[in-house]
């Protein structure tokens, strides 16, 4: 039987600018399962990159619920939050934001550096996680000495070297030409088929949501439901 | 973390390496002036019993030989010596050949100077002859003097030379730049000078540190309605007045050692400020990846701190050089400290103010760093 791995209660979120405020997500609903890639499409504006930062617990919504893994986020502080975060989240960001000063080997072992883990082990995750994203011939390379395609695989390896239950990617092959990008999707795909991970990508381009199990529409901060399409499965 | 840290230093090494060396040289600077201070005033070696009586005028100008037996009727005075400024060239006008030479009373000397040690046979000696001199060990040691050593002393501010032999060696219990002193007999040289009578100094012993204020203040009023009216100060007070003759230095020092650390504070804050602004946004991503706000904040404070304590460090390891290279140039334009020396105290103060500089110039870009807005740091690039 299938768990809802996050489920978002009819969720607001207003920015003030100067004296304005801006509303952006209006009254969003929605649950993902565990195991589920789901794309989450939208025009830019629409709030898609707001409603994944609020999944996230990097930001806070205005009202609403958010649940993830059966923990209510309103509930955390922020320290709880983050530590939260770093055994339950694993975030890809559309411009990699790799540690420039730090080895591939050493962005990876940076969250892991939160745990109690020895060297040694932290090492064998590392090399794992290497070897899944394909770069283990890279970990002594710094970020300026790969590709953008390379530098996004290694952020991946970040991204799940936690294990986290959840990887939400915004944007993961915005800033990479068409192959790369396609590596990238595989890649994604990869990890939800073969390793179960529970994906929710924020994507502009039609083509990479297609590689998604459903794809969610954003517009207007409103969570279009006609297009809430299963792809897959 | 300390990885981090460390390769966060070595992100831009020109910025990292100013920064260092600016904090060094600012505390060597500080520091130096921390020790010409406390060598200038020679307070290590002043006496709580002793008092100094001078012309009430200046250093430089004396006084009647004959107040001693005045001074020395006071109640609480215990012991009274002569003192006089001989100054004079030894062999050259090199630095190294600069030190105190002083004419004093043999017959006096030893009991307003108790904590001079000098054997009976030694005081003797001296005593007997007309030509003899004590110095201390440390200036016997640097010139390889001994026991009967004969040395010549051109006169410069009295036109006389003076010829001395060795008779004495003493030395300091805790103070080595008293041992750095030469005192001969002034009868030699104001015999030469035909018997003018007049003195630079008189050194008072009395009877308890508890009399000074009263003794002071009869000392002064017994000359009160004399042309040659007399300043008297403990010894203390009196190694500080040597400032005042170039005016108020300690307040000099002081101001410009409180300006080097205002200005390296900030230019400490704004390089701190201005690394942790360009890393706002690799900031925001240790937060997404789950690192709390206060290891945030000892993030940039710990670098921060690295680099006051990288540039305490540095000084520290300089700074004997330097001191040694000052006093050099100093000493060519007469000044001559010999306790211009690092002492116990100043790895604790350069460390001190290095620890202090790197935590204040990191707290506030560490502030901002831990208070930020995860959201607002990956928007800055992103």
């Amino acid at each position: 039987m299938t768990e809802k791995l996050v489920e978002i209660s009819d969720v607001t979120k207003n920015y003030r600018r100067d004296e304005f405020s801006i509303k952006v997500l209006a009254g969003v609903s929605m649950d993902v399962t565990e195991g589920e890639f789901v794309a989450l499409m939208g025009p830019s504006g629409s709030g898609k990159s707001t409603l994944l930062n609020l999944l996230a617990g990097i930001d806070r919504p205005t009202s609403g619920q958010i649940r993830v893994a059966g923990q209510s986020l309103g509930a955390l502080n922020d320290s709880q939050l983050a530590g939260w975060r770093h055994r339950n989240i694993g975030f890809v960001f559309q411009f990699y934001h790799l540690i420039p000063v730090l080895t591939a080997f050493e962005n990876l072992e940076l969250p892991l550096t939160l745990t109690k883990l020895s060297r040694a082990q932290r090492r064998k995750k590392v090399d794992l996680a290497l070897d899944v994203v394909g770069l283990a011939d890279r970990k002594d390379h710094y970020p300026r000495q790969l590709s953008g395609g390379q530098e996004q695989r290694v952020a991946i390896a970040r991204a799940i070297v936690t294990d986290p239950r959840l990887v939400l990617a915004d944007e993961p092959t915005g800033d990479l030409d068409a192959a790369s990008a396609q590596e990238i999707l595989d890649l994604l795909e990869q990890l939800n088929e073969e390793f179960g991970k529970t994906i929710v990508m924020v994507t502009h381009d039609p083509r990479a949501a297609e590689r998604a199990g459903r794809e969610l529409h954003l517009d207007k901060g409103r969570l279009n439901s006609a297009t809430d399409t299963a792809l897959q499965g | 973390m300390f990885k981090l840290i460390r390769r966060n230093l070595l992100r831009n090494k020109r910025r990292t390496i100013l920064t260092v060396l600016s904090i060094a040289i600012a505390l060597i600077l500080l520091s130096f002036l921390d020790l010409l201070l406390a060598a200038m005033s020679g307070v290590n070696s002043a006496n709580a019993n002793r008092l100094v009586v001078r012309h009430a005028i200046s250093l430089t100008f004396s006084m009647p030989a004959a107040y001693e037996q005045r001074l020395a009727a006071l109640e609480h005075v215990e012991g009274i010596t002569i003192m006089n400024w001989f100054q004079g060239r030894y062999i050259d006008d090199r630095p190294e050949n600069f030190f105190p030479r002083f004419g004093t009373d043999p017959d006096t000397f030893p009991d307003v100077f108790p904590e001079l040690a000098l054997s009976p046979g030694e005081i003797d000696a001296w005593r007997a002859e007309r030509t003899a001199f004590i110095a201390g060990r440390a200036l016997a040691e640097e010139k390889g003097w001994e026991i009967g050593d004969v040395i010549t002393v051109e006169g410069d501010i009295y036109p006389v030379d003076i010829e001395l032999t060795l008779r004495g060696v003493f030395t300091h219990p805790t103070d080595e730049a008293a041992e750095r002193v030469l005192y001969f007999d002034w009868q030699y040289v104001e015999e030469a000078l035909g018997n003018p009578g007049q003195i630079n100094s008189f050194y008072v012993l009395l009877d308890s540190p508890d009399n000074m204020n009263e003794t002071i203040a009869q000392a002064e009023a017994m000359f009160e309605n004399s042309p040659d009216q007399v300043r008297a100060e403990t010894e203390a007070a009196f190694f500080l007045s040597f400032l005042e003759m170039m005016g108020n230095i300690q307040f000099l020092f002081s101001a410009i050692g409180l300006a080097v650390i205002a200005s390296i504070f900030f230019i400490t804050v704004n390089t701190m400020a201005m690394a942790s602004r360009e890393r706002t946004t690799e900031v925001a991503v240790l937060r997404t990846l789950g690192f709390t706000r206060s290891r945030v904040l000892a993030i940039v404070l710990f670098e921060s701190l690295a680099v006051g304590v990288l540039g305490a460090a540095i000084g520290l390891a300089v700074m004997p050089v330097v001191t040694g290279a000052i006093s050099s140039v100093l000493a060519t334009q007469g000044i001559t400290f010999s306790e211009l020396r690092l002492d116990d105290r100043t790895p604790t103060l350069v460390m001190g103010i290095g620890v202090f500089l790197g935590l204040a110039a990191g707290l506030v870009p560490a502030l901002q760093a831990m208070n930020m807005k995860i959201v607002d740091g990956l928007r800055r690039v992103a």
